[in-house]
This record gives structure tokens, sequence and C-alpha cells, in this order.
């Protein structure tokens, strides 16, 4: 917190401490998942598991950068369902221009394009509101939470659109793709996860920008004086975690071949969550990429192990909490002895 | 602080334009001197199963003249309770209740009955009886046995399933299982391989699936406490290239019942939504007008199993 430069030495050594925690922790994990079910380290069951990884870990990574800059974003899980529902709208019943009555139907790349935009286009809401308006972060982005899923009600009047496999008449086919293509052997979430973390670690650590975000959630009137442009840094890490969120609608309603308008629920809270246990201060200022990979590894294997274990929904939920507790209480003893 | 005070003018302005809005077009409803109203208060619409209801609700309350007061309570108890002091407030004629919790809701209900507005309860009961005027609810356990003795026939009585539970704080998710199990379970060489909840949930139950999947690659069949996690189950399914496994699921909504024309879900269980709505509007209307339903409180109303031979003949939870 009290130091303004983005990576000095001593908070290096610190870092590895706090990233070898989560990692010790996720070592445990596994070997424990290893012991208890056979199926636990197939090939066929990591690549799921880091499937299911990939959802969490593409809103983090967004949310990573938010809380770095010394916010936070509630809006995340509401702008991944709305942006499925708007290519879910946009592919099921196309743009219908009223005055026209003509509609026009896009193809699914295009749909992809829009439902970023619009996903970007509601994280520059965030970040306009908390970089002009000075609202509060978690108030700024709890409206658009509401605004976002409310939003993505209305659109279908609550339903879900159940097909999006596209007509090939309308030739918009091939949007399932973005969630279940596969490359190499792996499937396309795992790649979209993979591609963020990359340039999510280049952006943070090597970059001017990626400095002045440690900078403005370390200390923003020290960054001011520096000559960064805290309003336009923090307007931005908005847009980035929008795009982020409306990447994992996509994936969501791609894999289902369904968008429904509740989705996405309860998945802020995941995500900070994963912020958290990978090492990155909810004050902002300190944490990297890779520890916020690590955080939601820990999560989403002990959520996919206990499923394997046939563990009951209840005590799934009170062990995922406990994990998170107690990762956190290790961070503080940490922060104190280094 | 001169630029914020203009800002929060403008969003003061903006935000009473909109209030104006939407009151302009519930002023007219508010008018207390036209036709009675009834008060139709369900789970969130972004289930097609309570928007049905409501809407099935609606339609018939209107045909008999009434003007309809819609409202969601999100299976939040005190968002409920809030909603029925709103009804009591307006004075309505009756409320149609799917209710948020089967003891939360009995103060509530009770308050409205002490207000001299009667209850009527569709979907689910609660526990007490007298307070409401009607609790007509669909047959849980015996459409559960109907879905469990179609997935033993399907299965050809034998082979490993998974059971996919709704949300296990609702009681309609333990009648569903338990009258799947006794029907299932009387036979021997069915085993389950894994029980799971995946709280009536689409994205949830095809994340599970697809774990589950990894546990037991000699799955044969899957029955699921509702239609929306039988579709997401399904898609695991079928992205794994299991598609040919049975699965079975609970509710009969428009999705579930396309999936079974196309192949791929076996059977599921058709819960009389709308007839269910439609009644306890009726009975609502016969209570306004005479001061009884002309029926017993507590009415259960049969499911229907729905299969690829039938699918055709029916709609929007309910036959055509």
């Amino acid at each position: 917190m009290s130091a303004a430069s983005p990576v000095p030495a001593g908070r290096r050594f610190a870092d590895i401490l706090l990233r070898l925690r989560a990692l010790v922790a996720l070592c445990v994990l596994v070997v424990v998942f290893a012991l208890l079910s056979p199926e636990f380290l197939t090939t066929g069951n990591l690549a799921i598991l880091v499937k299911h990884v990939a959802v969490n870990a593409i809103l983090a990574i967004g949310m990573t950068f938010v809380i770095l800059g010394g916010g936070i974003d509630l809006s995340v899980g509401s702008i991944a369902g709305l942006c499925g529902m708007i290519a879910g709208a946009l592919l099921s019943e196309g743009l219908i221009v009223r005055p026209a009555g003509i509609v026009i139907y896009f193809h699914a790349w295009l749909v992809v394009v829009v439902a970023l935009l619009a996903g970007m286009l509601l994280g520059a809401a965030n970040g306009w509101l908390v970089s002009r308006l000075r609202v509060a972060p978690f108030i700024a982005t709890l409206g658009v939470l509401y605004v976002a899923r409310g939003a993505a009600m209305l659109m279908s009047g609550g339903a879900t659109f159940p097909n999006l496999a596209g007509t090939a008449a309308l030739g918009n086919t091939g949007f399932p793709l973005v969630g279940t293509a596969v490359w190499l052997g792996v499937p396309a979430p795992i790649w979209l996860m993979a591609a963020l973390a990359g340039a999510g670690m280049f952006v943070a650590a090597r970059t001017p920008f990626g400095r002045q975000v440690y900078a403005v959630g370390g200390n923003p009137r020290a960054a001011l004086l520096a000559g960064v442009r805290v309003t336009r840094v923090t307007f931005l890490v908005y847009v980035i975690s929008g795009f982020c969120a409306s990447l994992v609608g996509l994936i969501i309603a791609a894999e289902l071949g369904a968008a429904h308008p509740a989705t996405g629920e309860t998945f802020e809270l995941n995500a900070i969550a994963a912020v958290v246990l990978g090492g990155t201060s909810l004050m902002g200022g300190r944490g990297t990429i890779g520890g916020t990979l690590i955080g939601a590894f820990v999560i989403g294997v002990l959520a996919d192990g206990l499923v394997l274990l046939g563990v009951s929904e209840f005590w799934q939920m009170v062990i995922k909490g406990l994990v998170i507790v107690l990762a956190v209480i290790l961070d503080q003893f940490q922060k104190r002895s280094s | 602080m001169r630029q914020s005070s203009r800002y929060a003018g403008v969003a003061i302005a903006a935000a009473s334009c909109a209030v104006m809005l939407a009151c302009s077009s519930s002023e007219k409803a508010a008018d207390t001197s036209g036709p009675r109203r009834i008060a139709i208060i369900t789970p969130s619409h972004d289930n097609p199963f309570f928007k049905a209801e409501a809407d099935a609700a609606a339609d018939r309350a209107k045909a008999l003249g009434y003007d309809v007061l819609v409202n969601s309570h999100d299976d939040d108890a005190n968002k409920q309770d809030q909603l029925i002091d709103v009804a009591i407030a307006r004075k309505v004629a009756a409320i149609v209740l799917d209710n948020a919790g089967a003891d939360a809701s009995v103060a509530a209900i009770t308050k409205a009955k002490q207000a001299g507005i009667p209850t009527l309860l569709i979907d689910r009961e609660i526990n007490a009886s007298g307070v409401a005027a009607a609790q007509i609810v669909s047959n849980n356990y015996q459409g559960a046995t109907l879905a469990g003795e179609e997935f033993v026939k399907r299965m050809g009585e034998e082979g490993s399933y998974v059971e996919l539970v709704g949300k296990e704080s609702d009681t309609n998710a333990g009648i569903r299982s338990r009258g799947f199990h006794d029907v299932i379970d009387k036979y021997n060489k069915l085993t389950m391989a894994g029980r799971q909840s995946a709280n009536w949930d689409q994205r949830e139950a095809f994340q599970k699936m697809e774990t589950l999947i990894q546990a037991n690659p000699k799955l044969k069949g899957v029955i699921a406490g509702n239609d929306t996690m039988a579709l997401g189950a399904m898609a695991a399914l079928k992205a794994a290239g299991l598609g040919k496994v049975i699965v079975v699921g609970f509710d009969g909504s428009p999705d579930a019942i396309a999936s079974i024309k196309a192949g791929e879900i076996k059977a599921t269980v058709l819960q009389p939504a709308a007839l269910i709505a439609k009644m306890a509007v009726d009975q609502a209307h016969e209570l306004i007008r005479t001061g009884k339903t002309g029926q017993p409180e507590k009415q259960s109303i049969d499911c229907e199993l729905v299969t690829a031979e039938n699918a055709d003949a029916f709609g929007v939870f309910g036959r055509k």
C-alpha cells in the first residue's frame, strides 16, 4: 500500500511468497483429490476441469485489473448474462429495425463482436460513473448490476433463447463453436483463457499502462502528481472487465446452445474470491494476474473434486467458504511477517 | 463541486422523468372505482413455468372482468411479504399466489386473511391449513413416479444412472427425488452412480454433468428433478459424444418438449400449470361472488407423461 512504485525488490519477494501460498493450497487439493478419486487425474477430467475454471478465470482476470486499480466490479455476472442474451436475440430473432420493418440477421462472428462491444460499453458506463462522476465503485457497479440484469430479462420477457445453433438459410450458424470448438485437443474456452491470461500478464507487468494501474491503485494522489492520467486509467480497467465479462457470457451461451437471462448471478463473488485467493489486495496496488489464475484454479479444483467425490451441495458451500477465509488469514500472517 | 452538483441535477431530472413515466402507466390501475382486482404473485418469470402460470391466471382473470396486478417475489419470502402488503393496501379482491416457502409464507397469508382478502395457492403448498382459501398443486409425487416408471422402462431395468436433484431447500426437490426412488429402487440392477444437486439450473447441470461423465464413462441414464437441469445434462452428454444416454426430466417445459421432438431428451412429466392457474382464478371468482370456492382446500392435480409419441399434443404447460 505505502509503496507507489510498481514492483520494488522486497515486494517482489513477498509477491512470490504470496503466489506460493495459493500454489501450495492448489497442490494440496490436487493430491487429496487424486488420492480419494481415481478419475481425478485422468486427462479427460483435467480438460473438463480447466474448461470449468476458464469461465471464472476470465472474469477474474478482468476483475484483477479493476481491483489492482483500487476499485471493484460487482456487475460482471450481470454483464455476462446480458451479453449472452444479446447474442441469443441477434441469432434467433435478428436485429429488428422498426420503422423500416426489416429484420437483419448477422453472421455468427459479427454477433460475437457486437456482444463484446456491448460488454465494453457497459464497462465504459462503470468507468464513466467511477472516474468522471466519482461514484464509489461499489455503488456504481451495483447500479449497473441491476440495470444489466433487468435489461437481460426485458430482452425476452424472462424467457430463454433455446436454440443458438443458427439457421443455414440465414447464414448465421457456427456460434456454439465459441464454447465447443476444439483446437489441437484443447477446448476453445481454455484457449481463450490462456490468451487473456498471457495478454493480461504482459499488460500488467510489462506495459506503461500496467504500471499506471498499480500506481493508481496504490496511491491515486501520488499517481496524479507523478503525471499519470488517473481518470483515463480508472476508466479503462472497467472497460477491460466489461470485455472479459461479455466473453464469459458468450462462452456460456455457446456451450449450452441457449441463452438464459439469469445466467451469471453471483459470478462476481466467485471472481472476487479468485482474485483475493491469488494474493491481490482488495485495497488495490498489490497483486498479479498469475496469482489470480491460481486462485481460480483453487476454486475450480475444489468445486469439481467435491462433485467427483459425491459430496453434498451444502458441504461444498461450507468447504469453499472455509478455504477462502483460510487463504486470507494466511495472507494476513505473511503480510505481517514480511 | 459545481460540476458534480450539475451532474447531480441532471441525474435527478432523469430519474424523475423515469418515475413519471412509470407512474403514468400505473395511474389507471390505482383507480379504485373501476372493476375489482386480483393480485397474481409468483416466482421470477425467468422460468417459463412461472411465466406460464402467471399468464394463464392473468388471462383468465381478465376474461372474467377483473383488473390484474402481476408481480414476482423471486423466491424471497421478505419480498413476498411486501408484495402482499401492497395487495392489501390496494384492496384487491383475491390473491393468487405461488408462494416463496412452505413455512415462511404462512404469516403473510394469515395477514391477508385478517384483512379480509382470500389467498388461493397454486403450485406449492404451505405447512398450514385453514389459512389459504385453496391450495391447488400438481401431484409432484405422482408425477415423479410416472417419470421413474418411464425411466426404468427405457433403461431396460438395468444399468448405472445419475440423479440431478433440484435445490435441496425446496420441498418439491425432495418429493420428486422420493418419487423417483420409490420406483427405481425396486430394480436392483439399476445402480445410482452419482447424485448431485444442480439447483434447478441449466449451466450448473451442464458443468456437474461434465464432471460426472468423467467419473462414470459407462453411464446409461440421467434422471433430473426438472427440465432445465435435464437440458443442461443433455448438452453436456451431446458434447461428450454420449447423445444416446437416456435423459428424463420433469415440468413439461416447451424447451424440453422441443428437445423430445428432436429425439434428445426421452421423456418429461408435464405439470398442468396453466390449468391450475385457471382453476385458482375460477375458484377466486366463485369465492368473491358466493363466499365459497365450492372445492376442498387441498386439491391435487395429476401430472402427465410426455414422450416422443404424444409430444405434439402439448403446448405451454398444458394440453393444446
